[in-house]
């Protein structure tokens, strides 16, 4: 899957994150870049970073918020 | 309708690499308040060259009682005025969840809450109408 050694580090860096609640971090590979208040804010210094490079972002949350959809859609971890 | 493009931080990026901005992508959009995430058909996600950059967890009638993991992509998404004249909503960067959605119900997108929360929507169940300002 995609970008699962940043959700690996963002799960491992967690306990320490939660401090940072509802904020945006920026994960590239095994390192946490930094943490924004917007979504905008956090995409903009991934790409200003990593230029194409893979990198997640990703609100913080010590309970991992789920979406919902209720229409019948198939959600997808490859494109 | 609406179109579906790059975002902004993409755009910045691509301009930067010296490589092509894809175009705009025409699609059809459902705007569904029982989603909480705008989400978008993976053919156009390809079509405009995107990779991940968010991974959230997503609870759908399809999944049963397990919510699953989706992949979220950064786009812009314009949606224009009902005439010429009027001034569209444009979001430049958000987060949307790659979802197939049946192509047979004719539409490649699902416009959710994130978005809609933006807007003033009203429903006129008796005039079976909907109008949507921005």
């Amino acid at each position: 899957m995609p970008l699962e050694k940043e959700l690996e580090t963002y799960k491992k860096k967690l306990p320490e994150l939660k401090t940072l609640e509802g904020k945006f971090v920026l994960i590239h590979d095994e390192q946490v870049v930094d943490t924004f208040s917007s979504y905008e804010d956090a995409i903009k210094e991934g790409y200003s970073k990593f230029k194409l490079e893979p990198f997640l972002v990703k609100r913080i949350s010590s309970i991992e918020q789920v979406q919902s959809i209720s229409r019948f859609v198939e959600p997808r971890i490859t494109t | 309708m609406a179109y579906i493009g790059v975002s902004k931080a993409r755009h910045g990026a691509l301009t930067t690499a010296g490589q092509p901005i894809p175009s705009l992508v025409q699609i059809q959009a459902l705007v569904d308040t029982g989603a909480s995430c705008t989400c978008i058909d993976p053919s156009v996600l390809n079509s405009l060259g995107l990779t991940p950059t968010g991974i959230v967890t997503v609870n759908t009638p399809s999944t049963g009682t397990q919510p699953h993991t989706a992949l979220q992509y950064d786009v812009s998404i314009l949606i224009p005025g009902a005439l010429p004249t009027h001034v569209p909503l444009i979001v430049d960067n958000i987060a949307v969840v790659a979802a197939q959605l049946l192509a047979a119900q004719g539409f490649q997108a699902l416009i959710g809450r994130d978005i809609l929360a933006q807007c003033l929507l009203t429903y006129n169940g008796q005039m079976d109408e909907f109008t949507l300002a921005f």
